[in-house]
């Protein structure tokens, strides 16, 4: 990756976490060969003060590839600046069993190949509502300037 | 009561710890689960020996597995 200009982030993050899974999930590789695919050698995760290294994330996907059915990440905003994406996302998630959806606010590093190098997450999850149904985002961007503010329009 | 600690292979955040304590709660005669993500492991207290099998169902229902 190495630099965000020319490139969305919001539109880089979404595809890399997308790819990723897909590649886990649905193909028959050995899950080193595809984590080593997307992240570099070195790989550090921090997700809420945990620190997981290429091993740990490894040992991490086999149950990913076992269970999971499926997976949305959706975006509501993303920042780059250089080799570094800010994003703010919400990973709706399904597993033979369970089903919900994670807040995340990620800080990361990307290789010139576009591999991750480095992530720091903090992590939320979202309540259900009764009817399982996770609750609609509540957007915290500004409007565009000249724009209705669609916070306050009627529902 | 009886004290059993579990290495959890596959853990990485909360979420993990709180998918893999809430299926070892539903063997019969657990009364407490203390999840480690750090240190891949599960301490359970149960008011009765647990059989390894009991666990090992229990965490790969989770999703996880152990050693």
């Amino acid at each position: 990756m190495g630099d965000f200009a020319d490139i969305d982030p919001k539109e880089f993050i979404a595809n890399f976490f997308a790819s990723f899974m897909g590649d886990l999930v649905h193909g028959d590789e050995d899950p080193a060969v595809v984590v080593d695919r997307y992240h570099t050698p070195d790989i550090v995760q921090v997700a809420d003060g945990i620190l997981m290294d290429r091993a740990k994330l490894i040992a991490h996907t086999r149950p990913a590839r076992k269970h999971q059915t499926g997976a949305r990440w959706e975006v509501h905003e993303a920042v780059g600046d250089g080799d570094r994406i800010a994003a703010r996302y919400t990973l709706h998630f399904q597993t033979l069993k369970r089903e919900g959806s994670v807040d995340v606010y990620f800080f990361g590093q990307f290789a010139v190949d576009g591999r991750m190098r480095r992530a720091h997450m903090l992590t939320r999850s979202v309540p259900m509502k009764a009817n399982g149904v996770a609750p609609a985002e509540v957007s915290s961007e500004p409007s565009p300037r000249g724009a209705p503010d669609r916070r306050q329009l009627p529902a | 009561m009886t004290l059993s600690s579990y290495r959890v292979i596959g853990m990485a955040c909360g979420h993990c710890a709180r998918f893999v304590a809430e299926e070892i709660e539903r063997i019969p005669g657990v009364t407490a689960v203390a999840v480690d993500v750090e240190r891949d492991t599960a301490t359970v207290t149960s008011d009765r020996p647990l059989d390894i099998a009991e666990v090992r169902a229990a965490v790969e229902e989770a999703g996880y597995e152990l050693p």
